[in-house]
């Protein structure tokens, strides 16, 4: 009976004879599984935690966003584009973790609306109508069209009039948050234990930094954090007493390099304390 | 009874008949570029007004900034120019995510030219005049356009606005090349003056903008309030 049903449906199903009722449900998107699972989502999902680590923390004195770069070569051309930190916008930026080329697509998608809105009302897009916008397209692709969905989740850190510092994370479902501090990619539920432990309300922009750098390197497979390794960006003010200007800033190899000597620094010590 | 019938126009006969002259002369506007040594200038009028007749605000800018170097002023339709120098911010915006630099000028002038033609026949009333100097090497670029994107590139000067001919007029009796920066100021400024004094569509001040490599100059200008 089930045979005919798929020939019936003129599917190919997959070369190898699967046991399990999950893979009859896998090919369309579109399809509840019988346990209410959408399992093309969940195996987005899953593409994602392959991906290199981001983590984000929010202070009232700024977003910071540090993310592991995978692509290591000698042979890499660095120029302006980085792999994992993109600026939709002068006052809002992302880290990406997942599939590059899907992110592309959708950090273009997601320019575009900001522009168009600053069109529109004259003011920059407030953070969480954009991270709405940028949603509300990756739920489409788990419902019509019978498409995969984007292999991607975002960390969004940026400021707006309203709200103030935010933080956002958005997953391939089309779900988002607003975190204090979060982590997504590899090793993302041990960043977050990380996080949950060590954040501090109140803490200073050098702090959050500080503490991004702390958690990548116990989330990341090498023992010494380099700072080729590593991408760190921050939306901040221009001038912290004025306040009058956010700018979204990719932190530049001098002070990453500070950042991560000195996480290297911390760790040697207390491996040596615990030797006592 | 005879009397209010005399003073209302008839159906179907335009309700302002100035408006039949020119919607270009509707609002007011006067815009002059100028290139001098390693900077170029742009100044424009501030007179804001309505229907020819009225002012209605002077302190009206009508050149926007793109970048550091890179200034675009509009004269024409007022909601027009506005409504331009928006969708020219949200170019150049964009350009600068992707490309992660800024435009230069002379790209920057195509882009102009190219969102004025996509209205070939249903255009914006408005045109602009393109001042900057090139991001990289410094070299100064100045362009004029009509109002559906002809573009008209010199290395001396632009004007547009309702009063071509006078500023025409008094911009090639006044320039000189190779003015370094505070030079060009003046004779941009007085350029700018003596050509809006005798039109009642510009005037009420001005401004103007130098824009040198490391350095911008910017004033307002007072002059004849009328």
């Amino acid at each position: 009976r089930s045979s005919t049903h798929i020939r019936a449906q003129g599917r190919v199903d997959a070369p190898q004879a699967s046991s399990t009722m999950a893979r009859r449900y896998d090919s369309h998107t579109t399809t509840f599984s019988p346990e209410g699972r959408l399992y093309q989502v969940e195996y987005a999902m899953e593409a994602i935690s392959h991906a290199g680590a981001a983590v984000g923390v929010r202070t009232d004195h700024g977003v910071v966003l540090a993310a592991e770069k995978k692509i290591l070569s000698k042979l890499l051309e660095t120029g302006t584009s980085s792999e994992k930190m993109h600026k939709l916008d002068d006052h809002l930026g992302v880290a990406v973790a997942g599939i590059n080329s899907d992110a592309n697509i959708l950090i273009n998608s997601a320019r575009l609306t900001a522009q168009r809105y600053l069109m529109t009302y004259q003011e920059p897009v407030p953070m969480e109508q954009l991270v709405q916008t940028l949603c509300d397209q990756k739920q489409g692709y788990t419902q019509y069209g019978g498409l995969r969905p984007f292999g991607v989740s975002f960390l969004f850190g940026g400021w707006d009039k309203n709200c103030g510092f935010q933080l956002y994370q958005s997953d391939p479902s089309g779900n988002y948050a607003g975190w204090m501090a979060t982590a997504i990619g590899a090793n993302a539920t041990a960043a977050q234990a990380i996080l949950k432990t060590e954040y501090k309300e109140g803490m200073t922009l050098l702090e959050a930094k500080q503490l991004a750098t702390k958690v990548l390197k116990q989330t990341m497979d090498s023992t010494k954090l380099e700072a080729e390794k590593v991408e760190m960006s921050e939306v901040g003010w221009v001038n912290a007493e004025t306040k009058e200007n956010v700018e979204y800033r990719v932190l530049q190899t001098k002070e990453l390099t500070a950042l991560c000597d000195e996480a290297n620094a911390e760790a040697e010590a207390k491996a040596a304390a615990g030797k006592k | 009874v005879e009397a209010k019938r005399e003073s209302r126009p008839a159906r179907g006969a335009p309700q302002n008949p100035l408006l039949a002259m020119s919607i270009m002369s509707y609002n007011g506007a006067a815009i002059i570029a100028m290139v001098g040594k390693n900077c170029v200038a742009i100044a424009s009028d501030l007179r804001f007004g309505i229907n020819q007749q009225q002012t209605t605000a002077v302190d009206m800018k009508k050149i926007h900034k793109i970048h550091d170097h890179l200034y675009v002023g509009l004269s024409g339709l007022a909601t027009d120019q506005m409504t331009l120098a928006q969708k020219f911010k949200f170019r150049h915006n964009l350009y600068k995510l992707r490309e992660g630099r800024n435009m230069k000028p002379e790209t920057f002038a195509h882009v102009v030219s190219n969102v004025l033609y996509e209205k070939r026949f249903g255009p914006y009333y408005a045109e602009p005049v393109v001042a900057g100097l090139d991001p990289v090497t410094g070299e100064p670029f100045i362009t004029g356009m009509d109002l559906i994107g002809a573009m008209a590139p010199t290395t001396n000067f632009v004007v547009c606005g309702n009063n071509e001919e006078s500023l025409f007029g008094v911009c090639e009796s006044m320039y000189k090349e190779n003015l370094e920066p505070e030079e060009l100021f003046e004779v941009i400024a007085q350029c700018l003056l003596a050509g809006v004094n005798r039109d009642c569509l510009s005037g009420w001040g001005g401004v103007v903008h130098v824009i040198s490599k490391d350095k911008l100059i910017t004033r307002t200008l007072k002059g004849r309030m009328d």
